[in-house]
């Protein structure tokens, strides 16, 4: 190699170099500020897992190793809790993404009024959780409620939605879903409007009908976007509080007890922060471990 | 720099340090209290302008409802600096609050000021006044529970044959839980109606409700010694009862009902009894808000001679400034004192006094209080210890799943019994 081209080579690693830095340098504050906000809290919850923090006792010494896992794996009701936050959230993000992709397509084709059906789905995802669940407990109402007054009208006999421990933990599912689904349906209809129009054409010239096209084309263009929305909602499914808080506080019997709820009860009824912290870390390990399982699913065949 | 300049300098620096020594007066104390959002509170809170005219000490309250309250109160105790220098306990939370040494005595108080504590009625005082030999909070109001039951049913001529054909006896007042629980099976399967408007949803409802049969049906939490005893076959009895009348006398959904579900029902005319808190039965008996129930209802002591009682206590945070302490004191002890207690009862507040359950006033404008008097006085108490609100939910999911089918009354009650045992154990007791 000459002369001439080292030092060309090296002028560009220089100039690479240089950019490089200026980069982390506009990073920084941003990257410190997140240390702080998310980092800082992180790192406390986790020394808050191995210490004898409680609302009692509010000092972080001395460390008690893994004792507040230990605790809190001894209950039987914390492993029936795991159980059933990941059977929840399965079913959530199952039905949120079939319902979300079946409207988002029907949207797809609609011309007229789009902006209209877009304000009425934001609807639900502007509420906040508690006011969605205060609103359903309303209507669910066995006795007095609207949605059982209207099936009576009907000739059918009035159902115990959250009083019967078959049917809670899945009106729970409804209710969140009837909630989260907007978003998902937002993402995908984005998604959807995204896509390029020539392999369509393409495809009709070749004879493709419409199943075959959703097939071959639309779904595997839309793995992507769709592996965005479903990876959000896993995590905000696993995470669900508010809603049992609400409608069920867990019962009847154990059916709605999500893990979230009990490192709730752990932290703030208990009073043991550390072990309601131990809950919480679990509860972190589980979201990551399905993300991560999730995202290896949809990346797989790309 | 001037003579003049140095000595107004001066001047205000002095004044400035001798403003900062000096104690606050009255008129620049505020008191925050956080409270419960429910009509008790909004009684005090129309008075509250009286106290500031009287002593110049002002104080504000900030409403909340009652599930969101002990967070709230925890966070901001344990923290350096509470927000609330004035604080309303309730009775569940009696034990937690002085074993974590949150709460000042209020011994010396009475000491110094004369305050007659004679007047309130010993089973308050002993739920919500002393904790371990120890003065720390002054009754603020009672919710002890009893039995309301619609009056128009029981006088009803066509149920009263039915009831005499089927079992053979005169429809009256049930006088024990059995009788209870028989009654409401049969005025839900005769009278068309719930026999039972029930708050079984798991938590703080479904242990409230509970401890009503339990108490009536002769069992108790916890013997003379604090030894448990939850699992008698009294309390295994008493939840046989209870599951039986969530079965076959209760509305559709008492699993997942409040008690503003339970009202709703009651109100809409559309249930025959509710085991619920005494002040219940003047906003049941309205006719403007309840007219399908106004005029048929009535309140009695519950089954068996006991029911659940619970309230609420005034207490001081101990880590306050002594001014702030004595501007609370002198609060608490204006609106427990028996003219603003009479006040307040006469616009429905709950009584903690015996005297203002006696004054004729208050009598005249309510008949019940005789039953009310007998409701508190004989009522008991759910166990206090440092995990009652723990304890509450231990206790709830059994009742729940026993409710449920999930599992036997026996082995439910001994699971509740086993984890109020592990949580005595915890708390040191």
């Amino acid at each position: 190699m000459s002369q001439a081209a080292i030092a060309a080579r090296s002028d560009r690693r220089r100039g690479r170099d240089r950019w490089r830095a200026t980069g982390w340098k506009f990073a920084a504050p941003g990257l410190g500020a997140i240390a702080i906000v998310m980092g800082f809290p992180l790192a406390y919850a986790v020394l808050l897992t191995i210490s004898s923090f409680t609302l009692l006792h509010t000092r972080l010494m001395p460390l008690v190793g893994f004792d507040n896992f230990r605790t809190v794996m001894a209950d039987v009701y914390f492993w029936h809790s795991i159980r059933t936050t990941v059977v929840y959230a399965v079913v959530t993000v199952v039905g949120e993404f079939v319902i979300g992709l079946g409207v988002a397509l029907m949207l797809n084709r609609v011309l007229r009024l789009k902006a209209v059906y877009f304000a009425i789905l934001t609807v639900p995802m502007a509420m906040s959780p508690v006011s969605v669940g205060l609103i359903w407990h309303m209507l669910l109402q066995p006795n007095l409620g609207i949605i059982n007054r209207l099936l009576e009208l009907a000739g059918v006999a009035g159902v115990d939605w959250l009083g019967s421990t078959d049917l809670a933990f899945w009106t729970v599912v409804f209710v969140d879903i009837w909630q989260q689904v907007s978003f998902v349906i937002l993402i995908l209809a984005a998604g959807l409007a995204s896509l390029p129009k020539e392999p369509y054409e393409a495809a009709e010239v070749d004879g493709a009908n419409e199943l075959q096209q959703f097939w071959y084309l639309t779904l595997p263009m839309l793995r992507p976007v769709a592996a965005i929305a479903i990876i959000i909602q896993l995590i905000n499914e696993t995470r669900t509080y508010d809603l049992v808080y609400v409608l069920t506080k867990g019962g009847p019997g154990i059916s709605t007890d999500l893990l979230s709820y009990f490192a709730y009860k752990r932290a703030f009824l208990g009073l043991s922060i550390n072990e309601g912290a131990a809950v919480s870390f679990v509860l972190l390990l589980i979201v990551l471990s399905l993300t991560i399982v999730f995202f290896r699913l949809v990346t797989r065949r790309r | 720099m001037t003579k003049r300049t140095l000595t107004a300098m001066v001047g205000a620096a002095s004044l400035g340090a001798l403003m900062t020594a000096a104690p606050a007066r009255a008129a620049d104390i505020t008191l925050h209290a956080l409270m419960e959002d429910v009509p008790e509170t909004t009684i005090v809170e129309a008075m509250l302008p009286d106290f500031e005219k009287e002593t110049g000490i002002h104080v504000e309250f900030q409403k909340l409802v009652y599930s969101e309250m002990h967070d709230k109160l925890v966070t901001q105790l344990t923290s350096n600096a509470s927000y609330y220098n004035l604080l309303e306990v309730d009775f569940l939370w009696a034990g937690e609050f002085p074993e974590a040494g949150w709460l000042a005595d209020l011994q010396p108080f009475v000491d110094k000021t004369g305050f007659d504590l004679k007047p309130f009625i010993p089973s308050m005082m002993d739920m919500v006044g002393r904790h371990k030999g120890k003065l720390y909070m002054i009754p603020m109001y009672n919710y002890s529970m009893g039995l309301l039951y619609r009056t128009d049913l029981m006088n009803d001529a066509k149920l009263k044959d039915a009831y005499k054909a089927q079992t053979g006896k005169d429809l009256a007042l049930p006088t024990t839980l059995a009788d209870y629980v028989e009654l409401s099976k049969f005025m839900s399967a005769n009278a068309g109606v719930a026999g039972s408007a029930m708050q079984s949803q798991r938590g703080d409802p479904n242990s409230m409700e509970f401890s009503n049969y339990l108490f009536a049906n002769g069992g108790r939490y916890l013997d003379d010694n604090r030894k448990v005893v939850l699992d008698s076959p009294q309390g295994v009895q008493a939840l046989q009862m209870y599951v039986d009348n969530i079965k076959n006398g209760a509305q559709t959904g008492a699993l997942s009902a409040t008690l503003d579900d339970t009202f709703r029902l009651m109100c809409d005319g559309k249930a025959w009894s509710m085991v619920t808190y005494w002040w219940m039965l003047p906003q049941v008996d309205n006719k403007d808000s309840c007219p399908n129930a106004a005029g048929k209802v009535a309140v009695t002591v519950m089954p068996g001679g006991h029911g659940e009682s619970g309230g609420w206590g005034w207490a001081i945070p101990k880590n306050e400034s002594p001014e702030l302490q004595d501007a609370a004191w002198k609060f608490i002890s204006w609106v427990q004192g028996k003219d603003i207690a009479v006040k307040r009862a006469l616009q429905g507040h709950a009584p903690v006094r015996s005297d203002v359950f006696e004054d004729p006033a208050a009598v005249a404008k309510y008949p019940y209080y005789k039953q009310a008097l007998e409701i508190v006085a004989s009522g008991e108490s759910f166990p206090i210890l440092t995990y009652t609100a723990q304890y509450e939910d231990v206790l709830g999911r059994q009742l729940s799943l026993a409710g449920s089918g999930d599992a036997t009354p026996a082995d439910a009650l001994k699971a509740a019994a086993q984890g109020l045992d592990d949580l005595m154990k915890k708390a040191g007791q």
